[in-house]
């Protein structure tokens, strides 16, 4: 319910905010050369002339039998544009998570055992520099050197241009070659999303890892760490079992947090990797004030966001049975 | 530790050192019978015919649809493609066109039918290109099939032959299979826009057989084409927003084109062994525009001094020489074009002008500039260029669509902008920058000069002979009393492998010609 509110607050504030800032959309689209009655006739037929209140009425109205409206920029539906899009942006930023959670783990745990010795200083080092880093010169400088220079991975783009996409069922091009048994394609897939991922993933790695390792280093000093290295268990189960399932609730919080922004599409690794996800698509929908577009992302991020929530929230649970849902 | 990070250091230097170099041509993984280009697609709204006019969306309407007639290579004079030849009555305002035996890629044959069906489309739909047709066609009723060959149009005006090609040579009247837009309709949609928006119904050289948004657009050379099928089998445009990586791509022999690198690049590619850059001038203006409705600018002298303040070498070194350096509204290479270049930087010059007009203690102007790689420098340059003559300069660089909102309101005081011609006839520019009553940039600029009527006359002027001198009269009066300083005629400029041949950008964008590429 609550959620249902937050989404419908964001809609209304986006909507407003989107109306209200200088610009016409119907120019942005049409460019600097549409004749004024051409303009004025695309404003019309796109309900563009029509009160605010009015177009807001009618996007709810809309809204409520499922319909997005026509996106000004793509000429097609933009329910139509999220199924194009989105899909590309949850295969990259789920593989993006898995590789910053996983290696974000790992790297914040072995900091945090090591806590003031050269492999903790080292890994905040990198930590720092991996933070400082912007991820567009981090992309194309990957790109320079695993692809144009070595030759390991391929260059830009979701899938090699020869290469013909599998019959799309989920939308995601890895899952979709799999589920059609095209191997090749799927080698192919995996191979353009490696790069990218890791991109993408490296500001999450960083973040995880920090916040792993300050949340391990709390932990360990706690009494009943003390008491099961007393007890003469081995490291390892001292560490993942007892330490780090009680510093696992920040770290679920910060990867989720960070899921759920990089599935709002991350536009400067996807314009360099030429990636078709939604942070493209986003940022031209706004560039041209594309208000369908906007709203049908708003829309979709909003969702999002609280769908990640609620998932953490879930996990909460089951980490720390003291914690329980009415 | 402090070893332990220099021992790292220096083998990361090692290891980059060992790399092999990046700079040369990797052979190429584009087969020989391919081609593909990278470029930002993300311009594209439609590819319907009737309603592309975005440079990427034309561009492949040019390929996939054919036109009565088209232009030769040097825009010299107009040339057949659907229709075979062409009479014109003794006022060149009805056009009789025979078509030659072509055949749409659905199998169905073209007819005059089918040429009066999307001239009608264009009228329905109304379009942002829509105007290329009824600015000269007054109504879809002046267009008729007077036999399966033969298709007889009436003008609103006298069309001379280059005139005409401005609307049966643009992709806008791309001749569309009707019962395969028919087959594609529905009650909400019965011109079958959306799905033309993605599909395609003609009969030109490629079919489209994928285009899926922000990834690629593939072409299939047409087995049936009237002309034979074209040399190159395949042609796939992949979209690559970013320059650099585009310099990769073509680099590691993954594209056979770039065509959106940047200045420094192209001439870093340029020096590169199996490398060529192909430039050509295109019919595009970049001008800064003073609103005559602006007080200081209401007077000419003021403008004159602003044209005579700007350093207009700078902004060539700040485009890295990929921009011609033209001064008036008819680019160079199209017919009429007057070489005129008056203003050079002369800051007396420029000083006295401002007293004549009033104004020699200067004053204030807000100078609008969209965001781009390199406008904003110019923009900068400019401002100190006028702080010379005492213009201060408040420089604020927007979207492009804010700025245009500014504009077509008549609300700036200065703005950079750009025209690319919609068509390769002065009749065009003259039209935009001259003709107050078209509404289109002397209005925006408040220019309401007599200069107007001759715009009229000169388009529907027949003999060429005095057409080139009224529009020499007319860039004249532009140069010397409109309010645009024009400085630049932009080049484009396409890197590409040294074994593609026969691929020579155009000045006109959309006729950028495919059909003749092959490759060694």
């Amino acid at each position: 319910m609550l959620a249902s509110i937050a989404i419908f607050g964001v809609l209304v504030i986006v909507f407003v905010l989107s109306h209200v800032i200088p610009g016409d959309p119907v120019v942005a689209i049409l460019g600097g050369q549409a004749r004024e009655d051409v303009i004025e006739a695309v404003r019309r037929r796109w309900g563009l002339d029509r009160p605010l209140y009015e177009q807001f009425f009618r996007f709810v109205v809309r809204l409520a039998r499922g319909d997005l409206g026509m996106s000004l920029a793509t000429n097609r539906p933009v329910a139509m544009d999220l199924r194009a899009f989105f899909p590309a942006t949850i295969e990259l930023a789920t593989a993006a998570i898995v590789i910053g959670a996983g290696a974000g783990l790992a790297v914040g745990i072995v900091s945090a055992v090591a806590h003031g010795k050269w492999v903790d200083h080292v890994v905040r080092f990198l930590s720092l520099i991996g933070l400082s880093m912007p991820v567009f010169w981090l992309g194309l400088v990957l790109l320079l050197l695993l692809y144009a220079r070595l030759g390991w991975l391929p260059g830009p783009g979701q899938l090699d241009i020869f290469v013909s996409r599998p019959p799309g069922v989920t939308g995601l091009l890895t899952v979709d070659a799999l589920l059609a048994r095209d191997f090749a394609a799927f080698r192919n897939a995996f191979s353009h999303l490696i790069l990218p991922a890791v991109v993408l993933g490296s500001h999450a790695l960083v973040g995880i890892a920090r916040i792993t390792r300050a949340s391990m280093l709390e932990v360990l000093g706690q009494d009943y760490v003390k008491v099961a290295r007393a007890k003469g268990l081995a490291e390892r189960t001292v560490i993942l079992r007892h330490a780090l399932k009680n510093a696992l609730l920040p770290i679920i919080t910060v990867i989720g947090i960070y899921y759920g922004g990089l599935l709002e599409g991350a536009v400067l690794t996807e314009t360099v990797f030429a990636w078709p996800g939604l942070g493209r698509y986003a940022t031209s929908a706004m560039l041209s004030q594309d208000f369908a577009g906007i709203m049908g992302v708003t829309l979709l991020i909003a969702l999002v966001f609280s769908f990640a929530n609620l998932i953490v929230d879930l996990a909460y649970g089951f980490l720390n049975p003291k914690i329980r849902y009415e | 530790m402090r070893a332990l990070l220099h021992a790292l250091a220096v083998l990361l230097l090692l290891a980059v050192a060992i790399l092999p170099a990046a700079a040369g041509a990797a052979p190429s993984r584009v087969p020989k019978n391919v081609l593909v280009f990278g470029t930002n697609t993300a311009d594209i709204v439609s590819l319907d015919p009737a309603q592309a006019f975005e440079f990427t969306g034309v561009w492949v309407n040019y390929h996939t649809y054919d036109t009565l007639v088209d232009y030769s290579r040097d825009f010299s004079r107009v040339v057949p493609r659907l229709a075979s030849s062409w009479t014109a009555s003794p006022d060149l305002r009805t056009y009789t066109f025979t078509l030659r035996p072509a055949t749409f890629h659905s199998g169905a044959p073209v007819n005059a039918q089918a040429v009066v069906f999307s001239v009608q489309r264009v009228f329905a739909l109304k379009m942002a290109p829509s105007f290329l047709v009824t600015d000269f066609i007054k109504a879809p009723t002046d267009v008729v099939a007077v036999s399966p060959t033969q298709l007889r149009v009436t003008f609103s005006q006298p069309m001379p032959e280059m005139l005409m090609a401005a609307v049966f040579g643009n992709p806008v009247t791309g001749v569309v299979d009707p019962a395969l837009v028919r087959r594609n309709a529905t009650p909400d949609d019965p011109q079958a826009n959306k799905w033309l928006t993605a599909n395609e119904a003609g009969s030109g050289p490629y079919i489209l057989m994928n285009w899926t948004r922000n990834f690629k657009i593939e072409m299939r050379g047409f087995d049936n084409y009237w002309k034979g099928r074209p040399s190159m089998g395949r042609i796939f445009i992949q979209d690559m927003p970013e320059a650099a990586t585009q310099l990769l791509a073509l680099q590691q022999g993954d594209i056979d084109v770039a065509m959106g690198l940047l200045p420094g690049q192209f001439r870093q590619i340029a020096g590169t062994a199996g490398f060529q850059v192909k430039q050509t001038p295109t019919f595009t203006i970049r001008y800064l525009t003073m609103n005559v409705g602006f007080q200081p600018f209401s007077r000419p002298q003021v403008r004159n001094a602003v044209k005579y303040a700007l350093d207009y070498e700078a902004y060539k070194r700040l485009y890295e020489e990929t921009i011609d350096p033209g001064q008036t509204i008819v680019p160079a290479g199209m017919f009429a074009h007057l070489k005129d270049r008056p203003y050079t930087r002369n800051l007396d010059r420029a000083r006295a002008l401002m007293r004549e007009g009033g104004y020699e203690q200067g004053f204030k102007a807000e100078l609008m500039v969209p965001i781009d790689p390199t406008l904003p420098s110019v923009a900068a340059k400019m401002k100190e260029d006028l702080a010379q003559i005492r213009i201060d300069v408040e420089v604020k660089v927007l979207r492009n669509a804010d700025i245009l909102g500014v504009y077509r309101a008549q609300r700036h005081q200065m703005a950079i902008q750009r025209w690319g011609a919609d068509y390769p006839d002065p009749a065009n520019l003259a039209t935009a920058f001259a003709d107050f009553d078209s509404r289109v940039l002397a209005w925006r600029n408040q220019w309401d000069h007599a200069v107007k009527a001759k715009v009229k006359q000169a388009a529907a002027e027949r003999d060429p002979a005095k057409r080139a001198a009224l529009y020499a009269e007319i860039q004249k009066t532009v140069l010397d009393e409109g309010p645009y300083a024009i400085f630049a005629y932009p080049l484009r400029l396409n890197a590409m492998r040294t074994n593609v041949k026969g691929v020579d950008p155009s000045p006109l964008y959309e006729t950028y010609d495919l059909s003749n590429a092959t490759k060694e």
